[in-house]
């Protein structure tokens, strides 16, 4: 458990993050969060609070969509990452991301793994391929149900399998922080129950990863996080460990939005 | 009452839908008719001929029966030359107009650009390939002019269809592989453009099948007189009947059927008709690959 000392200590922190798009539009107003390791962080709030455009912020994703600015500080490892000079690619390898659709490429289960880390020169031969497939595939709860076909396409996998599967391609590059953005919505609820039980796992497993999970599911919420924070109209309105804001939420529009008032 | 006067709307519309339906379908059966007709009456004018043995593998001087052998050679080797020449560089213009280029004045007057040059009238594109690759570069009435004024056809067709390909591939795809750290090239590579290959070699095929039958841009430029070639001694390049040499005139099926039904000769109406079947009938099997590839791709490339 030597993982639990550097859990004490934030991996991922904001200070006065922003997001406008547009140049004039602030979607995301100044926000303040930090993230440990071995932690799952929930967002929560109604459409377009702005939890969605904040995730996407801490693998600076954004900056992807054209005039759109990020603006304050993210530390990450203590360092600040929203600078005009920082590597993104660098950073995106341990700051992996899941999506709402699952997004296998078309290619085999082995090769959707195997992919990035090839490209990015961290393997070497074929035992440490396989290792890396079966690892990463046991991680997303995955192994049992496609170790027989590997080769075969990963579009040929149900819904909930390719969403692990994209689960397991995020954690073969050795993230230390996981961002998933509404990673159920798209799914069943037998596949959403098993894809929680796999951030759970994950989070149980002391490899002190960070998780942050948004979500529009309460009860989702309730069920995989340790903290939650609520986003309102582009606020970030209250956070808190999940028990806490479930159980005493302080602010009126966190109360409102738990008895279904809005949302 | 109101019950009355639902009945009688339901009944209007139901008719009103009938009547839209019989137009529609009536209008698809005179397109379909149109077609149909053509191809069966160049098929039944030529057939007989462009069947007859020899037809396909005679030279035209043959004494016995003229067969259009270097012009059915010259015809692919044309449309070879072409694609190697436009292929690459529509791929790149796409590539660049999809995933680099940024929003501004200059790509969108690319992309008119671009669509611009696919409206030029072929004989005015034929008279500056004529002017520009045969007189000013030098390369006198050859291939290479020739494909050079074909690609300028082939380029606009190519390059939307590539871009239109490119940009149906689901975003999120693109956004998974940036999110893994790949660079934007990687991404394009690897996941965009495989995902993106059923749709952009059926473009390919169909716009080969346009640059097949294409004539007036021929004509000042690779040439129209009857080309002599020697089969039997490929690789000698410089020489002007060297099949493979592109610095040689050459005449194309359709450039050989505009000839010869300008300046008509003893017996040139049957050589013409069976021309143009054997043209026809190699733009429809373009088109048959096209669909069959494009399926063959996708089956391949989402389920192996």
């Amino acid at each position: 458990m030597t993982d639990q000392t550097n859990s004490n200590e934030a991996l991922l922190t904001t200070r006065n993050v922003t997001v406008t798009y547009d140049l004039t539009h602030e979607a995301l107003h100044p926000t303040d969060l930090s993230f440990k390791g071995g932690e799952v962080t929930a967002l929560i709030g109604p459409s377009g609070c702005g939890k969605s455009t904040f995730l996407r912020c801490l693998n600076l994703m954004n900056r992807e969509i054209p005039k759109c600015r990020i603006g304050g500080e993210i530390f990450y490892h203590g360092r600040n990452i929203n600078t005009k000079s920082e590597n993104l690619f660098e950073l995106r390898k341990s700051i992996g991301m899941v999506f709402q659709q699952p997004t296998p490429f078309r290619k085999s289960i082995r090769e959707n793994i195997l992919f990035a880390p090839k490209k990015h020169g961290r393997l070497h031969g074929k035992d440490d391929e396989d290792e890396l497939v079966e690892t990463s595939l046991k991680q997303a709860a995955l192994w049992d149900e496609v170790k027989d076909k590997l080769k075969q396409s990963a579009h040929a996998l149900s819904g909930g399998q390719q969403q692990r599967l994209c689960i397991a391609r995020t954690l073969a590059m050795k993230p230390d922080v996981v961002l998933y953005d509404e990673p159920c919505s798209a799914l069943d609820p037998i596949s959403t129950f098993t894809i929680e039980e796999t951030i759970r796992s994950i989070a149980d497993s002391g490899a002190g990863i960070c998780q942050i999970i948004v979500t529009h599911n309460m009860e989702q919420a309730g069920r995989v996080s340790d903290r939650t924070a609520f986003f309102y109209m582009g606020d970030m309105v209250e956070t808190g460990t999940t028990q806490q804001i479930f159980s005493a939420p302080k602010d009126q529009r966190l109360s409102d939005y738990l008895t279904g008032r809005f949302g | 009452m109101a019950n009355r006067d639902l009945t009688a709307h339901v009944k209007r519309i139901g008719s009103q839908d009938k009547i839209a339906t019989g137009i529609l379908t009536a209008i698809v059966a005179v397109v379909m008719a149109l077609v149909v007709a053509i191809i069966a009456y160049i098929i039944v004018r030529g057939g007989g001929r462009a069947l007859t043995p020899g037809f396909l593998t005679n030279t035209p001087t043959d004494d016995i029966l003229p067969g259009i052998v270097y012009q059915l050679w010259d015809s692919f080797y044309l449309l070879l030359v072409t694609l190697v020449i436009s292929v690459p560089i529509s791929l790149g213009a796409a590539i660049f107009l999809v995933e680099y280029a940024p929003d501004n004045w200059i790509t969108s007057a690319a992309s008119t650009a671009i669509e611009t040059l696919s409206s030029l009238p072929s004989i005015v594109v034929g008279m500056f390939g004529s002017l520009f690759f045969v007189v000013t570069l030098g390369w006198g009435i050859s291939i290479l002019a020739g494909a050079c004024a074909l690609t300028m056809f082939n380029i606009p067709i190519l390059v939307r269809t590539i871009q239109q390909a490119l940009e149906d591939v689901p975003r999120s795809q693109r956004d998974a592989a940036l999110a893994m750290g790949l660079t934007r090239w990687e991404t394009t590579l690897n996941v965009l453009l495989p995902a993106a290959m059923p749709a952009i070699v059926t473009g390919i095929v169909i716009s080969a099948g346009r640059v097949f039958g294409e004539a007036a841009a021929l004509i000042f430029t690779a040439g129209s007189a009857p080309a002599r070639l020697n089969f039997a001694n490929p690789f000698n390049f410089a020489s002007p009947t060297c099949p493979f040499n592109i610095f040689r005139p050459a005449c194309s099926l359709a450039v050989y059927i505009w000839r010869l039904t300008s300046e008509p000769t003893e017996g040139s109406t049957e050589i013409v008709w069976g021309t143009a079947c054997v043209l026809i009938v190699c733009v429809l099997l373009f088109n048959l690959l096209a669909r069959v590839l494009g399926k063959f791709l996708a089956r391949r490339l989402t389920a192996e």
